[in-house]
């Protein structure tokens, strides 16, 4: 494990709704995520853990603080300079794995891709397949993503999100909607990718198991980080 | 292929039925338009060249000059023109004029006519008629009276002074052919017999029931008129250009001259009225099929919310999102174009072969087309900007999408 930080938030804060039904999200929160790390966010429903995962996502703009990735300050870059670092430092896993219906599991793993350029069409299928490879879905690039089984789909989208090699994952809960076997399998699957290929990774889960399983776990309680302990001690 | 364009054409071919229905809209709408076009032209066209072959493209009348009455209120009607000129029938130099004439580059040739009218009797047939006095070998240059011949023989009446060439028309009601006998009765209260050397028919109404031609010099005896020609008809390289070289001429010889656009100005508003009413419905069409595009794409926007949300967190950015939709947009339009022009030809080609007695202001036994590539292009781009207006309001929307809605699911 590296010291690199990947990345970071100071301070953030962000207001949900309007007037009357406007809601404190976060209040203040930092975090610092270093290159080979994963943390887990837990926290009861409604206590800003999605709302922080988008803000560091560059999703979602906070409305105080700061964001750095890899030391470059980019909470207040515009929005196709934001598009352009979430498609080549960043990888997104959520719950629901959102894949594109009609497209086959490699044309998925290969949307980013297409969006960054690098690589002929021939190069992105050849790393579509290679990712797809390691997460035992060599046997099934050409299926469409509807047709395959839910655990399944969460493995395409996780293969999806390490297809521009991004610096940080950020996943919204990736096994919430997957059974214990597969929980197990798709959360050691992101441990190996993080660990091997020093990139950071951030998620949100409700699984004590899997969050005892990570380097760093934060509780959020009313937009603000509570607690912060590492699996060998509190911090 | 740029991703958005991929993207697009997933998304397309994943909606086939929707696809199908926005194309077809476009594809009737562009064919429709080349066809009708193509018709409407087409008895334009065929009445200009019918016109222009009988009447010629620019014609010389009678002699001028300016009024000095400077105690006159001037004229502002249309008519100014006139009220400022005094008129004098007839051409006394027309060979000094066509030898001057002739060196325009725009004359391809030119022809005296002496016009006069009479009333010919044929059997107990009697008709008012337009005679033409001509010189048979200028005027072969100048008109299309040679293929204009439908019996009869054009060297028959060159070659017999006595002879005339009548109109179909005119012919049908008077009951006579080629061969047959036709009297003329002359200014002088007489009739004069002729021999019909050829039935001709120019196509435009007008002239083939009440033309006939016969030579200059019989012509001038038969009005009793002191001058050989009342008019000169001129054949032109380029016929849009018989407006200037008309007011040339004017000035140059100070006789009246008007072109063929000045002259078929009634007619040529009714096509062109006509023209315009088809093209402005058959617009119409295009724009349905435009609503029907707007609601498609809007449509697979709103059932794409989820994918668009997706591709923004894969980095894609708002302009990409709504390149999507505008390339399906663009899809659309440039399928239909190709299509929807292939399939206006065959129209065009179908309507040119329907049997149509037409023997009114021309004559046709067919649908007369104009095969003109100016429709095809009017056709493309009505459906472009259609289509194009239809995807924008889309494509803006789905850009407009916020993703973290989408993507938030039921957590906060």
């Amino acid at each position: 494990m590296s010291n690199e930080i990947c990345l970071r938030c100071e301070e953030i804060e962000r207001y949900l709704g309007e007037d009357e039904s406007r809601v404190h999200a976060l209040r203040g929160v930092s975090l610092t995520l270093e290159a080979g790390t994963i943390h887990a966010v837990v926290g009861p429903s409604g206590c800003g853990k999605s709302t922080l995962l988008y803000i560091l996502g560059l999703l979602d703009q906070p409305d105080g603080g700061w964001v750095t990735i890899e030391s470059e300050l980019v909470s207040h870059l515009p929005d196709d300079v934001l598009a352009h670092k979430r498609n080549e430092l960043l990888g997104f896993i959520f719950q629901f794995h959102f894949l594109m219906e009609d497209f086959t599991a490699q044309e998925n793993v290969m949307i980013p891709m297409r969006r960054l350029g690098r690589l002929s069409e021939q190069g992105m299928r050849e790393r579509a397949a290679e990712l797809l490879e390691a997460v035992d879905l060599g046997t099934k690039l050409s299926r469409p993503s509807r047709h395959l089984s839910g655990g399944e789909q969460q493995r395409v989208a996780v293969a999806r999100a390490l297809a521009n090699d991004p610096r940080v994952i950020l996943a919204d809960e990736p096994t919430g909607n997957l059974d214990t076997k597969n929980s197990q399998r798709a959360f050691e699957l992101l441990q190996e990718m993080v660990t091997r290929g020093e990139k950071a990774l951030l998620l949100v889960t409700h699984n004590p198991s899997i969050a005892e399983a990570c380097d760093w776990i934060h509780e959020m309680r009313d937009g603000r980080i509570v607690e912060s302990h590492r699996r060998n001690g509190w911090r | 292929m740029t991703p958005p364009l991929y993207i697009a054409l997933r998304f397309l071919f994943h909606r086939k039925r929707a696809f199908v229905l926005s194309l077809c809209g476009v594809v009737f709408g562009v064919a429709i338009f080349i066809c009708t076009q193509a018709q409407t032209q087409g008895f334009a066209k065929r009445f200009i060249n019918s016109t222009l072959g009988s009447n010629g493209a620019l014609v010389l009348r009678a002699q001028f000059r300016p009024r000095e009455d400077n105690l006159l209120v001037p004229a502002t009607s249309s008519n100014a023109k006139a009220a400022r000129r005094r008129y004098f029938e007839g051409i006394t130099n027309a060979s000094e004029i066509m030898r001057i004439s002739r060196r325009f580059s725009n004359v391809v040739a030119c022809a005296p006519v002496l016009r006069g009218t009479l009333s010919a009797r044929a059997g107990f047939e009697t008709a008012t008629i337009d005679l033409f006095g001509i010189d048979a070998a200028l005027h072969l240059r100048t008109t299309d009276i040679g293929q204009q011949i439908i019996t009869g023989n054009f060297d028959d009446f060159r070659n017999n002074p006595s002879s005339v060439i009548v109109g179909s028309r005119l012919a049908e009601s008077l009951g006579i052919g080629a061969g047959d006998a036709v009297q003329l009765l002359s200014s002088g209260g007489e009739y004069w017999r002729f021999t019909v050397a050829a039935i001709a028919r120019s196509g435009v109404g007008s002239v083939d029931s009440s033309r006939v031609y016969c030579h200059g010099t019989i012509a001038q005896k038969l009005l009793r008129k002191p001058y050989p020609a009342s008019m000169i008809i001129y054949k032109l390289r380029e016929p849009d250009r018989a407006p200037g070289l008309a007011k040339d001429f004017e000035r140059l010889f100070q006789h009246d001259s008007q072109s063929w656009q000045e002259r078929e100005e009634a007619n040529l508003q009714l096509f062109l009225t006509l023209r315009m009413s088809i093209a402005i419905t058959v617009s119409l069409i295009i724009l349905l099929a435009g609503f029907g595009i707007f609601n498609v794409l809007t449509m697979t926007v709103l059932s794409k919310v989820k994918e668009i949300a997706i591709l923004r967190s894969m980095g894609y950015r708002r302009r990409d999102i709504s390149s999507i939709f505008l390339w399906q947009g663009a899809m659309i339009a440039g399928a239909g174009s190709v299509i929807g022009c292939i399939l206006g030809a065959l129209l065009t080609w179908g309507a040119s072969h329907i049997p149509l007695r037409v023997r009114g202001l021309l004559f046709a036994d067919y649908f007369p087309i104009a095969w003109d590539w100016h429709h095809y292009l009017w056709a493309i781009l009505l459906a472009t900007v259609a289509v194009a207006i239809a995807s924008y309001a889309p494509a803006r929307r789905a850009a407009e999408f916020p993703p973290v809605a989408t993507l938030r699911g039921s957590s906060v």
